[in-house]
């Protein structure tokens, strides 16, 4: 949403922004901010998101976003807008391979259905659930542009396209 | 010519004899009149009489305070006030129809959103005193609870036509 | 092309001028031409999500949004051809798959632009059968009912909450069908301009609490009137139905309030029908309170009044309300001058009057113009909360770059980036010295000032500017040194080429002047009124226990006097204590009567509902009183009368903010101890906002409490929680202590108005904090 005025910013910038996380995580994101203009320093939120969460184990908690609202000096509910919006955040923990099944129409023609439905049964676990384990998280995703190899599915930041359900087997067996 | 025919139709009563025939004819013709109060005439499920509020099955009063039918109303008859009842729904803290006004145009149960105010086949009433012509909600919820199985017959009956 | 280049475009055949680069539907709205839409909005930034607006546009093949197309020339656009309706009815089809069906349960309904525009463009039947959308309920505070099944993601509020209320509280969380608006976090909307998003909402998502299922759009009758709380005097319709007020809507008024109003003029109303109404005259008979009939009452006043006045006028004084009407404060002064009283005044929080005042202070400028400032400096002002109009006025300039800066003894919670110069009641004095001496002022305490980096930058900031503002807030009013305060802006000002505006406290501050409704020669003001015993008391619309600077010596002078008459619209526990007779008064909305906002604007507006009770107006009242006494010049028949009669007194003055001020004045507050920051919170201003039950449950409303920092509280062994017993002057009360990093050291802000702090004394001064 582009507001004019650009109030994306607060009135009031927090100023212990040294507390809020480890310095290895601070110079992180620090990195990001530097790709923007300084005025446009919330533009790092999705990439400070991220790292946030890969070292929370992989789930954001209202506390982190919160803490990344005052350190890019945002409104914190501008924060929860990103974190629910974009599929790759998780807002309650998720088990250790997030198998992100994309549902969207390629995917779908080409038999999605079928890959979720094989998921399930093989998981033990409903879309949106994690196996009993808790080694995987299932989950359906918005197309990720992988339309050309539909029907696909991302783990971790690895694409897998063309699934059938052997490939699928071997995928699974494959993860650490 | 027209007074010649005239005088013969004056002199032999011609026009008397017509109406008595009439009246002779009836005389002996089977009766149409309904001997109220012992006898009463049928009723059509669409009769407009006194007014009633029904319940859903479960007991909760129907109507959720949508003033549609206080719109409507061409007499300004039906006064609500309504506020939100501790569960959070919608309720009337007030219904109040005043007969002295009402023209029985059944506008109200047209309106009605959720088949709450109907009008009965009631039609046998009387006021004693003249604060008896308001009818309230705790009246009409009566009437309601009395009439519920007629009432439940009519409107299925009518709902093809609705 | 350049932006102020007028084109020529084609609407439906209509041949129309606007400036190049305006959006298409602000041009056809100027033009009457009706587009349906739900995102747009005037005053708002165009997010263009809602496609209801969509319109065919010759040699585009697509539609396009009317809200978000600036116009070009040449540009031919048809708003009702084939393509552009069933664009419009598409897009109506699909926001109507989610929203539910419930319009007879929803307080939108007959007002609502969905139901409205569902008419002319939605289908009669859905084609949906899939399952409908159901979003749970959020608790956002005890102003607003929230139902988001309702909603169709227009994002008005979330905007709203951005660009206007200044603080984000309301987001669109989730992702498509998911998307919900909410706070994400159980949290309320605190906002002072939160109840306008109950306007701009159009459909039922956002609906006002206290009106929640109260009554319908169209049993409403609607009555023009004007807010009765601070100096913007705001545009109001009331919403009326059965001789009942039962909501307040905004009335347009691009010179004053723009669209919006304050949550305070928005829910105020709630107070007329307040358990405390007073709706029958009362007389104290030998020390209990008795039900009378006017004649009995009226004649008791004009009884006690002559008694008390015996050989001299000056034996009475009258106080009264800021927010009387100009007709009531002129049969009220003119009442006291036919007795032969000059002791009359209405401000009552005022407690420094050494300075000679300007004759007519106002707020130096326009409202409209507060947007176009460069550089502000409040002093002693929290004026969001004091004049929210006014206070978003000054964000929409800060936002374009205004420089705002504030001297306050409070930091102050504000929405836009500004210079805050904290600091306790004394050090404000040094502060604003030090600003004059930088800009070259001299003379008494201004030479011996220290004058440090932050002083030369706002004196930069405003020498500098173009248009620059020096603001007087109530904060300053309040201050035992206003006499300093006042000459030292006026140097700042004067100096600095900026314009020296005051920020009146009340509805009518201005209007009580211009009425005449002030001491006049050798007459006492309200402080000396009320520190050295009269014998005879009028009070209009005052409660002694809330509405005076020193409320604890108002009480006790009152209660020395032989006689006390007050008019009120409210039985108070305050003027029952000290008054005689009560004379019930019509409140706001049952009086006709005219307010002078602070741009010097007469806003005249009739009583919209009949007084409760027996309860008459004000001006009415005055007037049989004036006859029972037998003063000449007491036979108006009509409020518009009196007004006559007093804009002939008024004469044409006009605003002046002029005055011979200096700054030889002794300083009074030392500020060696503890001070007490007696600010009158947002919800306990008049009378009547302090009865309004929803207002009273916002966070806004803080209880009675002793509010110090953490650096204050460490030093006298306090921690949050614990009860103190604070002692002014003579007078204690026993507070709970609240840890507040806004207050500064050396201070305790012990808010005023307020139950638990209206035994205490002035706003401002000297305190002392005990364990209890």
């Amino acid at each position: 949403m582009g507001f004019k005025n650009v109030p994306m910013s607060v009135a009031k910038p927090s100023v212990n922004k040294e507390s809020l996380f480890s310095p290895e995580l601070r110079a992180e994101i620090d990195k990001w901010i530097a790709k923007y203009p300084q005025e446009w320093r919330q533009s790092a939120v999705m990439a400070a998101l991220m790292l946030v969460q890969e070292e929370n184990g992989g789930y954001l908690t209202t506390d982190l976003m919160d803490k990344v609202a005052a350190y890019l000096d945002m409104a914190p509910i501008a924060v929860y807008e990103v974190a629910s919006f974009y599929s790759m955040y998780e807002l309650k923990p998720v088990g250790k391979h997030k198998i992100c099944v994309c549902t969207n129409v390629s995917c779908m023609i080409n038999g999605s259905d079928q890959i979720v439905e094989y998921l399930e049964k093989k998981l033990g676990a409903k879309l949106g659930q994690s196996s009993a384990d808790g080694r995987y998280t299932l989950k359906e995703v918005e197309c990720l542009g992988a339309c050309g190899g539909a029907p696909m599915f991302q783990i971790g930041n690895k694409y897998y396209e063309n699934l059938t359900p052997e490939l699928i087997d071997s995928i699974l067996a494959g993860l650490e | 010519m027209n007074v010649l025919r005239d005088y013969i139709k004056s002199l032999f009563l011609l026009e008397l004899m017509r109406g008595l025939a009439l009246t002779g004819r009836y005389l002996f013709k089977k009766k149409f009149t309904v001997q109220y109060p012992e006898e009463k005439a049928p009723i059509s499920p669409r009769f407009r009489g006194l007014h009633a509020q029904r319940r859903y099955a479960s007991g909760e009063e129907r109507c959720i305070a949508c003033k549609l039918c206080e719109a409507t109303c061409p007499a300004l008859a039906i006064t609500i006030e309504a506020e939100p009842r501790a569960d959070g729904s919608r309720r009337t803290t007030r219904y109040d129809i005043d007969l002295f006004k009402c023209i029985f145009c059944g506008y109200c149960q047209e309106s009605c959103p959720v088949d709450a105010i109907v009008e009965t086949r009631l039609y046998e009433y009387h006021f004693e005193n003249r604060e008896d012509a308001i009818m309230t909600k705790e009246k009409l919820l009566a009437m309601g609870d009395k009439f519920e199985q007629q009432l439940a017959a009519d409107i299925a009956a009518q709902s093809q036509y609705r | 092309m350049s932006d102020d280049q007028m084109v020529t475009i084609q609407v439906d055949g209509r041949e129309l001028k606007a400036k190049a680069g305006t959006l298409l539907i602000e041009v056809t709205d100027a033009a009457g031409i009706n587009i349906p839409r739900f995102c747009y909005h005037k005053k708002l930034s165009i997010a263009a999500n809602c496609r209801m607006c969509l319109v065919e546009v010759a040699k585009v093949p697509k539609p396009l949004p009317a809200c978000a197309t600036p116009v070009n020339e040449g540009m031919q656009v048809y708003t009702r051809s084939p393509l552009a309706l069933a664009a419009q009815k598409g897009t109506m089809e699909f926001l109507l798959i989610n929203h539910p069906l419930d319009c007879p349960i929803c307080d939108q309904g007959g007002e609502c632009e969905l139901q409205d525009i569902a008419l002319g463009y939605g289908n009669d039947a859905s084609r949906f059968v899939e399952g409908k959308r159901v979003v749970p309920d959020r608790d956002i505070g005890p102003l607003i009912a929230t139902d988001f099944t309702r909603c169709i993601h227009c994002t008005r509020c979330v905007r709203f909450g951005a660009e206007i209320a200044g603080i984000r509280e309301l987001g669109a969380t989730g992702r498509g069908e998911h998307m919900e608006i909410g706070t994400y976090i159980e949290k309320s909307v605190d906002s002072e301009l939160s109840g306008n998003i109950i306007d701009i909402c159009p459909v039922g998502s956002l609906t006002s609490k206290p009106f929640l299922y109260s009554a319908r759009a169209w049993e409403l009758v609607q009555r023009k009137s004007i807010a009765p709380h601070d100096s913007v005097g705001s545009s109001l319709n009331l919403h009326v139905r059965r001789n009942q007020v039962m909501r307040v809507h905004p009335r347009d008024n691009e010179a004053v309030n723009e669209c919006w109003i304050s949550d305070r003029d928005r829910f105020s109303y709630e107070g007329l029908y307040s358990a405390d109404r007073l709706t029958r005259p009362l007389v104290k008979k030998s020390g209990n309170w008795v039900e009378t009939d006017w004649q009995e009452a009226l004649e008791a006043v004009a009884q006690g009044l002559k008694r008390a006045r015996g050989t001299s006028g000056n034996r009475l004084g009258a106080l009264l309300s800021p927010g009387a009407t100009l007709e009531e404060f002129y049969l009220a002064q003119k009442l006291m001058r036919g007795l032969g009283s000059e002791n009359i005044d209405f401000r009552l929080r005022q407690s420094d009057f050494r300075a000679e005042e300007p004759a007519y202070p106002w707020l130096g400028q326009t409202i409209a113009q507060l947007d176009e400032l460069n550089a502000a400096l409040l002093i002693g002002s929290n004026i969001r909360k004091e004049q929210p109009i006014l206070g978003h006025r000054l964000r929409k300039a800060a936002l374009t770059g205004a420089q705002i800066s504030f001297i306050n003894p409070l930091e102050l919670e504000l929405n836009y980036h500004a210079t805050q110069l904290v600091n306790s009641p004394a050090g404000m004095i040094s502060d604003l010295a030090a600003v004059a001496k930088a800009l070259g002022g001299y003379g008494g305490l201004i030479d011996s000032a220290e004058v440090s980096d932050v002083h030369h930058r706002l004196a930069e900031q405003l020498r500098t500017a173009e248009r620059a503002t020096v603001l007087l807030g109530n904060i300053a009013v309040a201050h035992p040194d206003y006499a300093l305060i006042q000459g030292l802006a006026r140097i700042i000002a004067g100096n600095s080429g900026s314009l020296l505006g005051y920020l009146p406290e009340a509805a009518n501050s201005v209007g009580g002047r211009l009425a005449g409704a002030l001491p006049g020669n050798d007459g006492s003001n309200a402080q000396e009124m009320l520190s050295n015993p009269h014998k005879g008391y009028l009070l209009m619309g005052v409660e002694p226990g809330f509405d005076c600077w020193n409320p604890a010596r108002a009480m006790e002078t009152l209660g020395q006097a032989e006689f006390v008459a007050a008019l009120s619209a409210f039985r108070s526990q305050s003027l029952e204590q000290v008054a005689d007779v009560i004379l019930p008064i019509a409140a706001f909305a049952e009086t006709s009567g005219t307010y002078v906002n602070a741009q010097g604007e007469w806003q005249s507006f009739s009583g919209a509902v009949a007084p409760a009770g027996e309860s008459r107006p004000a001006w009415k009242v005055l007037r049989v009183l004036g006859n029972l006494l037998d003063l000449p010049g007491f036979d108006q028949v009509s409020s518009e009368e009196i007004l006559a009669e007093a804009r002939q007194v008024a004469g044409d003055r006009k605003p002046d903010n002029s005055a011979d001020g200096g700054v030889a004045y002794e300083r009074l507050l030392a500020g060696v101890g503890l001070t007490r920051i007696g600010d009158v919170p947002i919800y306990a201003l008049d009378p009547l906002v302090r009865r309004a039950a929803s207002l009273q449950k916002t966070r806004d409303a803080i209880e009675a409490s002793s509010r110090i920092n953490a650096r204050e509280a460490a030093m006298a062994g306090l921690a949050d929680g614990d009860k103190v017993v604070v002692k002014q002057d003579k007078n204690s009360a026993k507070l709970r202590v609240v840890i507040d990093p806004t207050v500064p050291d050396g201070c305790v802000r012990i808010p005023a108005g307020l139950v638990g702090t209206d035994t205490l004394g002035g706003q401002i001064g000297d305190v002392t904090l005990e364990k209890a």
